[in-house]
């Protein structure tokens, strides 16, 4: 058992050593958008995952239509914050050649090369206007210039946050290029705050042991099951086990 | 005199998956298989119910993505030619069957699939709207609705498209049902703060959300999940209960692993010698399950035992009563601390019931006979007709969750498929835009805002980034995905510069055809 660990251990290294190194390489590259069926970016996603995605070698490819193009960037400057649970948030962004332009015309011609770009994290939790300045507290994670979204790990239920892409200049400071809308990350426990007229029933709260959030991941395991299957549900409680 | 509710809430869904531009399309399937092992089974046990006067009530949503298939010509044509193809199986399975052990088994499947098929043509005239409607009418089934295409409201960035989603599916539902639903199942019970207004402006009265979306409420709901809360808006919300889930669902304690039910596993078309089953199978060659199998779940590892329909259908009705005796004895217990008859809301997928255990019908008819018979302090009702006996509730604003792992977003937002919401949200601010600028189109250019319109809503739905999430069939899903947008987003363009191409349009018109009657000024900025 320890010797398959070590070795799933092993390969998962190998793997994720690999990934770097053709991330790098790639980056290196620089997409360029010339395949013919995916994206450039999308392949790079796909090679972020660090498990192998099975891709159904055993499923003959069925589908023969070609997928069509479509772009990655839209020309629009945008900052887009979401919500995924209690305790992570993501963000996608696009930055326009024209707001790298105004930058430089507003910094100087070397600003932008010379700063590095920083994605600002701001808890704004009953901040009524938000104005860049009070916020509750905020977290800088360091991005390079390549990256075009970010799974933020908050770890605040009930909380509220908002985004700025921006870039640090050498003397330290801090440019916001552009600020996303507010999410509230969701609660991840039972409120404290009572209703008088409606006083909580202890018993009941009692009895309601070992809740289970949302499906279990079994279905996902059901679903890879060949072809035809119904995707079922598509996402259903847990499906009994009875994968061989 | 009931002491507590059981509330069973059905929804049956699958993605808009029509391909007239192909003779053969494998995931056509989804539904063809859908059809056979779960829709009319499951209409059929509750017109057993009927002709045997017992007056159950269960809630069945059904998407308008399936109710545009089930009501298409072309989709009707083709699950004619399936049926027919698997009935010729079935009949060969008779011969070669002759003399062992699965000849009974053989039999079955010929007699149940000429059976179904009669219900589908001759019963309900290749429309199982049509029974839907009429179990409606006779009051055993109160039937909702459920967004558009599926889409997973939380994650949109734009209220107008919430609205498109619900205001397209509550049309739909008017039109075959004629009234707008009373309920509304949220694709994947995906709450999120808002939803519950623009359910509002559609005259909903309730939606469901999983156990956590009503017991983590702002307030700490009085009753727990077993009376609905009313959101400030004052649509009311019914959460899942775990314990009635649990018993269908679970691994370890549910019941559709035991060993006597049949196995899913085994299936003839990927059993049988190629050169026999190639007829039913996937015409390049592809082998896919046919929905006959022989054998019952037997035990844990690979060794497998004839099934035996006899006892599993025993096995059907011994776990009926036992969900029943345990759902009494919650009852008793809840009665012992409220001061009102409890609801106990069990939500699942349809799907589940006979497509993925394959009993599931004949339990679900069971269930629903013995609480009529058997169980005095048990009653079957629906969230609608709750309200109606209690329309007091405690207010408090729901949980944003769903029913995914884990309970909030990551099945649809995660790395696998995080990359399709920057064309979503463009594609719904450029619809948002398209409407508001053409209030008063007419010709080619209504028409084309029109299919803008499908294309979107189908670009949305959540099955796609549910299917990138589990690594299968991830191809179809980024295909689907990326179709759409592209079919909008051309027809975007086109229709800015007023030079729409009618030939192309016409073609998405024929392929994408859901929705022939949208109604784009659901895409108006609001004001």
């Amino acid at each position: 058992m320890g010797v398959i660990f070590n070795l799933a251990v092993g390969v998962v290294l190998v793997l994720l050593l690999l990934t770097v190194i053709l991330w790098s390489a790639k980056i290196r590259r620089k997409p360029v958008q010339k395949k013919p069926q995916v994206p450039v970016f999308q392949e790079e996603l796909a090679e972020e995952v660090a498990f192998p995605v099975s891709q159904s070698d055993s499923a003959p490819k069925v589908s023969k239509q070609p997928i069509p193009e479509i772009p990655w960037h839209y020309g629009i400057d945008r900052l887009v914050l979401m919500v995924r649970d209690p305790n992570w948030i993501y963000a996608y962004w696009e930055i326009t050649a024209t707001k790298q332009e105004e930058f430089n015309e507003q910094f100087g011609p070397e600003a932008w090369s010379s700063s590095r770009p920083v994605l600002r994290v701001y808890d704004v939790t009953g901040v009524e206007y938000f104005n860049g300045n009070n916020a509750n507290d905020y977290l800088d994670i360091s991005i390079n210039d390549y990256t075009d979204s970010w799974h933020i790990e908050v770890a605040r239920p009930n909380s509220s946050f908002c985004v700025d892409v921006g870039r640090v200049m050498p003397d330290g400071r801090f440019i916001t290029i552009l600020r996303s809308n507010i999410v509230k990350t969701p609660s991840l426990s039972i409120s404290n705050l009572l209703d008088e007229e409606w006083m909580w029933i202890e018993g009941i709260y009692r009895s309601i042991t070992n809740l289970r959030m949302g499906s279990s991941p079994m279905i996902t395991e059901e679903t890879s099951q060949g072809l035809g299957i119904i995707p079922l549900g598509i996402s259903s409680p847990g499906m009994p086990d009875k994968k061989h | 005199m009931a002491n507590g509710f059981l509330c069973f809430v059905l929804h049956a869904h699958l993605p808009f998956v029509r391909h007239p531009e192909y003779e053969y399309f494998l995931e056509e399937r989804w539904l063809f298989e859908a059809i056979t092992e779960t829709y009319v089974p499951l209409i059929e046990k509750f017109d057993e119910l009927v002709d045997e006067g017992i007056p159950f009530r269960l809630t069945f949503s059904v998407s308008p993505t399936l109710v545009s298939m089930l009501t298409d010509g072309l989709l009707q044509q083709r699950y004619l030619k399936y049926i027919d193809n698997l009935i010729e199986l079935a009949h060969k399975e008779t011969t070669r069957t002759s003399g062992t052990e699965f000849h009974p088994i053989a039999l079955m499947y010929r007699d149940r699939l000429l059976k179904i098929k009669h219900i589908y043509t001759d019963k309900y005239q290749f429309n199982l709207i049509n029974a839907l409607a009429k179990l409606k009418h006779l009051n055993r089934l109160e039937v909702i609705t459920c967004a558009a295409t599926h889409g997973f409201l939380p994650l949109m960035i734009h209220p107008e498209a919430i609205r498109a989603q619900i205001g397209v599916a509550v049309d739909i539902y008017n039109k075959h049902f004629g009234e707008t639903p009373v309920g509304f199942w949220l694709p994947e019970c995906a709450y999120s703060e808002g939803v519950d207004s623009i359910l509002k402006e559609f005259g909903i009265k309730y939606f469901l959300t999983d156990t956590h979306g009503v017991l983590f409420a702002s307030h700490r709901p009085k009753f727990g999940i077993y009376a609905p809360i009313y959101c400030p808006t004052g649509v009311a919300v019914f959460g899942r209960d775990m314990e009635s889930s649990k018993q269908v669902w679970s691994s370890n304690e549910g019941y559709p692993g035991d060993f006597d039910y049949r196995e899913y596993y085994r299936d003839i078309g990927h059993d049988l010698e190629y050169g026999y089953i190639q007829p039913h199978i996937h015409p390049d060659g592809i082998r896919v399950n046919t929905g006959l199998k022989y054998f019952r779940i037997t035990g844990k590892d690979n060794h497998k035992e004839p099934y035996n329909r006899e006892n599993a259908l025993r096995k059907a009705d011994i776990h009926a009563g036992n969900f029943l005796f345990n759902r009494e004895h919650q009852i008793k217990h809840l009665c012992s601390l409220m001061d009102r008859e409890p609801i106990i809301v069990a939500p699942y997928d349809a799907e589940l019931f006979g497509h993925w255990w394959f009993e599931g019908p004949e339990w679900l008819k069971s269930v629903l006979r013995k609480a009529y018979y058997d169980f005095d302090l048990i009653e079957t009702i629906t969230p609608g007709d709750y309200l109606k006996k209690y329309p007091c509730n405690q207010v408090a604003r729901p949980c944003p969750s769903t029913w995914g792992n884990k309970g909030y977003n990551e099945v649809w937002l995660c790395r696998e498929n995080d990359w399709i919401y920057r064309h979503l949200h463009i594609a719904a601010g450029r619809m948002i835009e398209l409407a508001s600028n053409h209030h008063h189109s007419g010709g080619l250019t209504e028409r084309a805002l029109k299919q803008a319109a499908r294309e979107l809503l189908l670009a949305q739905s959540s099955d796609w980034a549910f299917i990138m999430n589990t690594g299968t069939m991830v191809e179809y899903a980024i295909l689907r995905t990326k179709q759409h947008i592209h079919n909008f987003l051309a027809l975007y363009d086109q229709i800015k510069s007023n030079y729409i191409d009618a030939g192309m349009l016409a073609e998405l018109e024929n392929k994408n055809n859901i929705f022939p009657d949208i109604d784009i000024n659901y895409y108006n900025k609001a004001v």
